[in-house]
């Protein structure tokens, strides 16, 4: 029962290690941290791999805190990956590169994140979403003498209180319901049919604005252009992918688990997700229209994304599920790599406006060929994966007889190609003064770039051994 | 009426109060004492449901702890007085509103639909003894139980990092050197 | 409910506050005769025969003085500020057992008003909330020597709780329990000199928790924090006369004066007692139960009544340790005060909980 728990372990002692080696070494020094960090959660993959694998039967274990389900293991990867890419981005950004607490918020922020891919219980489930939040909201934070990182840091920490305390209502409101904190118990309690549908939905709604905070789906999506602006760039990336990943892992978890449909008669959440797919799309794509600030803009575009993915879990079916997983696995690599080369980009430009972006592709042809794909593969263009993934959350909106929902994801993936390519239109076309200045790449940042690059193509082309994979850890919930 | 009835009603006015004081009053301190009487109502009432431990932690956590911090905040800043009117605006209509919502629906499920609670089973004389509540804490919740620590342990890191001030301790450092 | 019961413990009740009342008067007396004694001096010794009416006439001149409220203070909170001062000290003592159950009047009558399985907690609850009087006393009398010693004991009395909270734990972990009567039954009689070494006899350590190692440094750290508690020197910040006049009672006279010191008494003599019973045996002797006494064979006891003489002795004995302590030692300056509360006292107590689980296995074995 430990070893599927290893991973988790070995993250807190890593927490550990750097934090007491951050005591021990002087300023210079500290720059190894980073490299510690990022060895010891390549460990942590490993484990995953080795000595963590789920068996065909998914178990729940630790008291029915945890699940350990194929659904766990691919996310435990995911989150893993998330954080690797982010502290080798960090690497390259000097303002908190040697900043021994920095890694260890890191750190334990994706320990959360493992154990909310797992959770089976209320209890566990808010645990470890503190234990991801309150670590982010400090990252948000991190840069003290800056403004508007504090601000971002204060904003996000407001939003997610608030937030929080809504969910936490719902949850004592489900276990008022149910009696247990467990969501299996709990679906078999709301399955007898003796509630009003009326307290259902509520509870429904309650619960999920935790969640949608945590996937900034509207109407919560509020903080996140501010949080992005103001967050250090590696941060505001690892916000936008590993953290909203572990905010769906959890609501197809909760949703499909605890509130199963057979509960409710006729009307149930799949209206109320669809809808709200729709809105957040189309929020984010019309609102990212106008942005200046490419960290704006790439927030918005995340919401929009949370809107593409949401359309799968509205499908609530193994098709609906699968295209989630795949789109996350897609999105996190996607946005990881865009926002590394924003992060890489800011050290010589020292602007996140759009403008400083003119004639990029001239002082950097690489970094403008890892915003190339990533923006294309934001966008939905053959052949990178995003292309796959969209086409996967339509086909679910289908088959669940959604197809009014799929029209808008089409429409709304126009709007999208059409700010994207702004962005690379000025990357490409433009010209600027500053031309013969080139932008360098940090080591670090350029290894962990060209792995997602790959990753991103390779998705889009090599399509079956994911696409089972996916379909594998979807399984799981059904 | 049994004692019991009695002593819940004469609280539950005392809670109320003590609720609406900590609302009401315009003095930051008066509301922490407000919110510290209603934390130690709410004890006896843990008390009164058979659950001692749970009554206890809640004097020494919320009582205790967390409001003498409160008002050490409040005293240290100064900030007693409130202004005569808060800039609230829409939100006071609005919170008046789903607060009565709130009592409309509790009030609903209690007296029209009570059959939707099931029978509520008396406690065991010896439920929730210090011994049971520890050793669920080391068997079922083991794991959130690590977890919170881990959480604590963050989020102190957290309070030092964000108001370390780095510029002033380099300064030192810088004037010792010379 | 049985009327009988009920009088049962409304007269316990009067005779405990009755004696702690007592307790407080012939402390002040007490402490001023030790002191006079130790700094070579006569003290007070005109009223009565040795002295022993001081504290009447004490009381009298306090009754007699007049009351004063400064302009500008918080009314409400200034006058509740010595009642949350001194209702604290005074429930503090409700679980602490003064003996077995004794006969009386044909009724089976537990010497002690209540037995909780949470006894324990419930020290550290009331412990926890006695600050608000001090820091109340301070904020309300509009005046800044007041507000300083205020918000200096409110720190103070923060950072050594959480010492204190450790403390009891070597106690409980070694008793098993967190009812103080099975913490003085724990220990036994204190008669045997082999339980005094902590030799187990039949799977159970018998003897007082201060003869076993991690039960010694238990008492250290309790008893220095418990110091602090009470705002007694070397650790009495908040009235420090030379820095703040009198610190959070600056602004006080007459009765409600004395409600503080009254209050501050009546907690010296509520720690000793809880300090009595978690590492000296409480309310346990020679003859509170049947036992016997070594090398001679002869078998004495129960005499229960015993007890309340036994824990009271102890107390005394507690008392004059604190007295004497105020006569040697000087006062700590106020940042070295916090940085050994937190640095030093709380690492040493943590590192004794670890200390004491590993006792406990060697010597115990596991159990439950």
């Amino acid at each position: 029962m430990f070893l599927t728990l290893l991973p988790e372990i070995t993250l807190v002692v890593l927490a550990f290690v750097v934090l007491t080696t951050d005591l021990a070494l002087d300023r210079q020094s500290r720059a190894f941290l980073p490299y510690l960090t990022a060895a010891g959660m390549l460990l942590a993959v490993i484990f995953t791999i080795v000595f963590a694998l789920p068996g065909d039967k998914p178990q729940l274990i630790f008291g029915g805190m945890l699940r350990h389900d194929w659904l766990t293991f691919v996310f435990r990867l995911v989150f893993l990956f998330g954080a690797l890419a982010t502290v080798l981005f960090s690497a390259g950004w000097e303002r908190v590169a040697r900043r021994g607490e920095y890694y260890v918020l890191i750190i334990t922020s994706t320990l959360g994140m493992m154990l909310m891919g797992a959770s089976a219980d209320l209890v566990m489930l808010f645990l470890a979403i503190e234990t991801t939040s309150i670590p982010l909201y400090i990252l948000a934070g991190f840069i003290t003498e800056d403004d508007k990182s504090t601000e971002s840091g204060f904003k996000y920490l407001l939003f997610g209180a608030m937030t929080t305390a809504i969910m936490l209502y719902g949850f004592s409101m489900l276990y008022g319901f149910s009696g247990s904190t467990n969501l299996y118990w709990i679906a078999g309690a709301l399955m007898s049919g003796e509630l009003p549908f009326i307290s259902m939905m509520g509870t429904v709604i309650l619960v999920m604005a935790g969640f949608a905070f945590k996937v900034s789906m509207v109407p919560f999506h509020f903080w996140a252009p501010d949080v992005y602006e103001g967050s250090p760039t590696p941060i505001a990336g690892f916000l936008s992918t590993a953290s909203k990943a572990a905010g769906f892992a959890v609501i197809i978890r909760v949703l499909l688990t605890a509130f199963p449909l057979e509960a409710f008669g006729g009307v149930d959440w799949t209206m109320m997700m669809a809808i709200a797919a729709a809105l957040t799309m189309s929020v984010g794509n019309l609102i990212a229209l106008a942005q200046t600030n490419i960290k704006r803009l790439l927030a918005y575009s995340s919401v929009a994304h949370a809107g593409y993915i949401l359309m799968g879990i509205a499908a609530a079916s193994e098709l609906g599920g699968l295209s989630v997983v795949f789109y996350i696995i897609v999105y996190l690599v996607t946005n990881l790599a865009a926002f590394g080369v924003v992060a890489v980009a800011e050290r010589t430009l020292g602007s996140n406006d759009l403008e400083a972006y003119d004639g990029l592709s001239r002082r950097s042809p690489a970094l403008a060929l890892v915003l190339l794909i990533s923006l294309l593969s934001l966008a939905g263009v053959p052949p990178m994966g995003g292309f796959i993934a969209k086409v996967l959350v339509f086909a679910a909106a289908v088959e669940a007889n959604m197809v009014w929902l799929a029209v808008v994801g089409i429409l709304n993936a126009i709007v999208g190609l059409y700010y994207y390519l702004i962005v690379l239109k000025r990357v490409y076309l433009f010209r600027s003064e500053e031309e013969d200045k080139p932008v360098p790449i940090p080591r670090p940042s350029a290894v962990a770039l060209t792995v997602c690059l790959i990753a991103i193509l390779v998705f889009g082309t090599i399509i079956a051994p994911w696409f089972d994979y996916s379909g594998i850890a979807a399984g799981a919930l059904f | 009426m049994s004692t019991d009835v009695i002593l819940f009603l004469g609280l539950a006015a005392v809670a109320i109060g003590a609720a609406l004081g900590m609302l009401f009053s315009r003095n930051a301190v008066y509301s922490a004492l407000f919110l510290i009487l209603n934390f130690a109502t709410v004890a006896v009432f843990y008390l009164l449901l058979g659950a001692p431990f749970i009554a206890m932690a809640q004097v020494t956590v919320y009582a205790g702890a967390i409001m003498v911090l409160f008002l050490f905040v409040i005293m240290l800043l100064g900030a007693e007085e409130l202004r005569k009117r808060g800039k609230l605006g829409w939100q006071q209509p609005l919170a008046l509103l789903l607060g009565f919502v709130l009592v409309a629906e509790t009030a609903y499920l209690v007296f029209v639909r009570g059959d939707l609670v099931s029978q509520i089973v008396p406690a065991a004389a010896d439920y929730g003894t210090p011994k049971d509540i520890g050793i669920l804490l080391f068997d079922n919740y083991m794991l959130p139980f690590q977890v919170v620590a881990v959480l604590l342990l963050v989020a102190m890191i957290g309070a030092i990092v964000l108001t370390k001030d780095d510029r002033k301790i380099e300064r030192k450092t810088s004037e010792e050197k010379a | 409910m049985d009327i009988a019961v009920l009088i049962e413990w409304i007269a316990k009740s009067a005779i405990l506050i009755f004696i702690l009342l007592t307790g407080f008067a012939y402390t002040t007396y007490y402490e001023r005769r030790l002191l006079a004694l130790i700094q070579n001096r006569v003290g007070p010794n005109r009223a009565g025969p040795f002295g022993l009416l001081q504290p009447v006439a004490d009381g009298v001149k306090l009754i007699f003085k007049e009351e004063l409220t400064p302009a500008g203070a918080y009314k409400a909170i200034f006058l509740l500020s010595p009642i949350l001062t001194m209702v604290p000290a005074l429930v503090i003592m409700a679980v602490v057992p003064w003996g077995e159950s004794i006969n009386l009047f044909g009724r089976e009558i537990f010497l002690g008003l209540t037995d909780i399985n949470v006894g324990v907690l419930y020290l550290l609850s009331i412990a926890s909330i006695s600050v608000y009087g001090i820091v109340l006393a301070g904020w309300s009398s509009n005046n800044k020597y007041a507000m300083l010693g205020g918000i200096r004991s409110s720190a103070q009395m923060i950072s050594y709780e959480l010492a204190l909270g450790l403390a009891f734990v070597p106690s409980i972990m070694m008793a098993g329990s967190l009812s103080l009567l099975d913490i003085v039954r724990q220990q036994g009689d204190g008669f045997y000199l082999w339980s005094l070494l902590g030799i187990i006899e039949g799977g159970q350590t018998g003897g007082w928790f201060i003869f076993t190692i991690p039960g010694l440094f238990g008492a250290a750290i309790f008893y220095i924090a418990m110091l602090a508690e009470v705002n007694r020197a070397p650790f009495d910040m908040p009235e420090a006369e030379q820095e703040l006049t009198a610190g959070y009672h600056t602004e006080y006279s007459g009765m409600k004066f004395a409600l503080f010191f009254m209050g501050e008494y009546i907690k010296m003599i509520a720690v000793s007692a809880i300090f009595s019973t978690l590492f000296l045996g409480g309310f346990s002797g020679p003859g509170v139960y049947e036992s016997t006494i070594p090398f001679m064979g002869i078998t004495i006891g129960p005499w229960p009544i015993l007890g309340p003489i036994y824990l009271g002795l102890k107390i005394v004995a507690s008392l004059g340790l604190m007295i004497w302590i105020r006569a040697t030692f000087p006062r700590l300056r106020y940042d070295r005060l916090m940085g050994f509360g937190w640095k030093v006292l709380l690492p040493l107590a943590l590192a004794n909980v670890f200390l004491t689980a590993i006792w406990v296995i060697i010597f115990q074995g596991f159990t439950g």
